[in-house]
């Protein structure tokens, strides 16, 4: 069914991992889907996963390296988390949710831009914090954090602009423009071609959120409200569709345009257990709402999950060992 | 007289005039003017460099010539004649070719045979793949074809439905339509219907989505783009939509709840499945009944074999409602946008 029928992913794990990257693998392509993934225990370091070092373009997950830098500044009192930003919908940056959405200026803190940026993936909200962090600081603070494989080349916007200059304003056109560009490997739309977008690889990202859970990154007050953010996030579509529990926690960022849908996450149990998971996926379907292939994601983000707690193992005589904040 | 002048009709004023034997009756008999006739006579005369008629009398009469001549240009009418006869009698025994799509219904082509024969024409149906049907009528090995064309600007319109296993053990009797009892209209099936079910009481085999079959006449590049889209719109996976192969094989993996068939309900009617049609008409066949090129612009596709025609394809006598394709897309630029 794939339409890829030569494509072998080239895996990492060992033994009984494996097996269950193999299976991930083999549930994706049944359903056309290709990408990466990367599921790593944050404490023990053990992982699986399949193509994880491919640079993908990330969509809406850049707002988790953009938040960080933000945050950061703020931990360092290079910018202030109460001072006000009007945001004018006339002028600012499409999307579906948030300010993006919003039919009247608002003026809203920064500390809630961030809120509003991770928990309904606002793109005005993500303009709005680009006016204050430039695009190039991000990047040069990505790279001073020692973050190879992260790039962050362009503001979100530009991912709307590169779509409708390439075909207009027209979501299906776009989305078979991005499907055939894939398949001859040339890319019309700039935001997708790794060359010029906004990139990470699974690696790069499971580093990224392994270092931000245990504090090996930027201020630990800005890892601490990162952590908080992401949790609040509201969609459960996706990584955290087979996950959901009221003795699990999900803290996700997810990234969907055109045929890309993506989510990086960690998934802590009230056990103590914590494994980072990134799933970066492109799909030959001709939909924009795709539910097996988002539920297939979750699929694997719960096997992998269960795969290395069962690895870790003997965790669960600690209670809430490693959170860091108590289960209510 | 030249060679362009037109001979026969000039034999034919010769000849009459002698059986005749008055220049008034015979332009009579011909029909046309006397003058006419005695002009065509004088060039014929001129012709053969002799009179074929004395008229110094009152009584116009035949010269030797004109009594030497008359068996031969007799002899032309008659040869003339014949060939005339031979032509016609050619064409009519001529085999109009009539291009059909390969799943219409043996009964309805024989009445699409019998009414050619009523009309003098013997018609000879030719069951073809849609692209060979219009490459057909460019090269003229087919005088009438049905092709496909989008149902939105199409004359017929075939309505297309999934045929599928028949119910399990309908009640005995209840098979049987007593006469008069219609059967009654199946629901509409909708491409998102078929999406895999979830929660109790589902069985295993409505966890899978069950693929969907498309005959060689529904492999029409735009009808198949079409449908893929739609599908994978309605959330089924890509893949799904795939052409059927070979039929008896389809038919036996519909019959067997494998597989669902997309085709008209006289097809599947005559093979024993169940039917339900798509609710979308967009996805529905749309055909035209077209003429050779060289009968454009002349004589039309009788309205009889158009008729017929319509009947053998299945074509519904309404247009279904047809949704313009991406009616749900919603605010299109926050679509473009990244999401989520």
């Amino acid at each position: 069914m794939s339409a890829h029928p030569a494509y072998r992913p080239a895996y990492v794990g060992d033994g009984g991992l494996l097996d269950v990257a193999e299976a991930i693998a083999a549930d994706w392509a049944a359903l056309g889907v290709r990408g990466s993934f990367l599921a790593r225990s944050i404490d023990t370091g053990e992982q699986l996963g399949f193509d994880v070092d491919e640079p993908v373009p990330l969509a809406s997950v850049v707002k988790v390296p953009l938040a960080l830098v933000a945050l950061d500044r703020i931990a360092t009192g290079n910018l202030d988390a109460a001072r006000q930003v009007t945001v004018d919908p006339a002028t600012s940056s499409v999307g579906p949710t948030g300010l993006a959405a919003f039919r009247h200026p608002a003026t809203v803190a920064v500390g809630d831009l961030l809120l509003l940026m991770l928990s309904v993936s606002d793109n005005a909200a993500a303009e709005a914090l680009l006016d204050l962090v430039e695009v190039e600081e991000v990047d040069a603070r990505l790279r001073a954090w020692g973050c190879p494989g992260l790039r962050v080349r362009h503001r979100l916007n530009r991912m709307y602009e590169c779509a409708a200059g390439a075909v207009g304003d027209d979501f299906s056109p776009a989305l078979e423009l991005a499907i055939h560009d894939d398949r001859s490997g040339r890319h019309t739309i700039e935001t997708l071609d790794p060359a010029h977008a906004n990139i990470g690889t699974a690696t790069s990202l499971v580093d990224l959120l392994q270092r931000v859970w245990r504090d090996e990154i930027a201020h630990p007050d800005a890892t601490a409200e990162l952590r908080r953010l992401m949790e609040t996030q509201v969609f459960t579509h996706r990584l955290a569709s087979d996950l959901r529990a009221d003795t699990l926690r999900v803290s996700g960022k997810t990234g969907t345009f055109l045929h890309l849908r993506h989510e990086i996450g960690v998934v802590e149990s009230e056990s103590g257990d914590r494994v980072a998971v990134a799933a970066l996926t492109r799909s030959d379907r001709r939909a924009g709402l795709a539910p097996d292939i988002d539920l297939a994601i979750g699929i694997g983000a719960r096997q992998a999950f269960e795969a290395l707690r069962r690895r870790g193992g003997g965790q669960s005589v600690t209670p809430g060992h490693g959170s860091r904040r108590p289960w209510s | 007289m030249n060679c362009r002048v037109d001979l026969l009709a000039h034999l034919e004023a010769y000849v009459a005039a002698v059986d005749e034997a008055s220049f008034t009756r015979a332009a009579d008999r011909l029909g046309i003017a006397q003058p006419l006739l005695s002009r065509r006579i004088k060039t014929l005369e001129a012709h053969f460099g002799g009179l074929l008629f004395d008229r110094s009398r009152r009584q116009v009469t035949t010269t030797e010539l004109g009594v030497l001549l008359l068996p031969y240009a007799q002899d032309v009418l008659d040869r003339a004649q014949r060939l005339r006869h031979v032509a016609r009698s050619a064409r009519e025994s001529a085999v109009c070719a009539v291009g059909v799509p390969a799943d219409c219904g043996p009964a309805a082509l024989a009445r699409v045979i019998r009414a050619g024969a009523e009309r003098g024409t013997t018609i000879g149906v030719r069951e073809l793949p849609p692209d060979e049907r219009v490459s057909g009528l460019a090269d003229g090995s087919l005088e009438y074809a049905l092709v496909r064309v989008s149902p939105e600007h199409a004359a017929l319109r075939v309505p297309l439905g999934l045929a599928s296993a028949p119910p399990a053990h309908a009640p005995e009797g209840a098979s049987r339509d007593p006469a008069g009892t219609r059967r009654r209209r199946p629901r509409p099936v909708h491409l998102e219907d078929l999406r895999p079910r979830r929660g109790r009481g589902t069985t295993r085999e409505q966890r899978v989505p069950v693929p969907i079959l498309t005959l060689a006449e529904d492999q029409v590049p735009s009808a198949q783009d079409r449908l893929g889209r739609a599908a994978a719109r309605a959330g089924l996976p890509e893949g799904l939509v795939r052409p059927a192969g070979p039929m008896a094989t389809a038919l036996a993996e519909t019959l067997a709840g494998r597989v669902t068939l997309l085709c008209a309900e006289p097809f599947a009617r005559r093979h024993g499945a169940g039917w339900a049609p798509l609710g979308d008409g967009s996805l529905h066949r749309g055909c035209d009944v077209d003429a050779a090129r060289r009968q454009q612009g002349g004589a039309d596709v009788p309205g009889w074999l158009v008729t017929l025609l319509a009947a053998a394809a299945g074509a519904a006598a309404t247009r279904p409602a047809t949704a313009p394709p991406g009616a749900m897309g919603g605010e299109a630029p926050s679509r473009l946008a990244a999401r989520g």
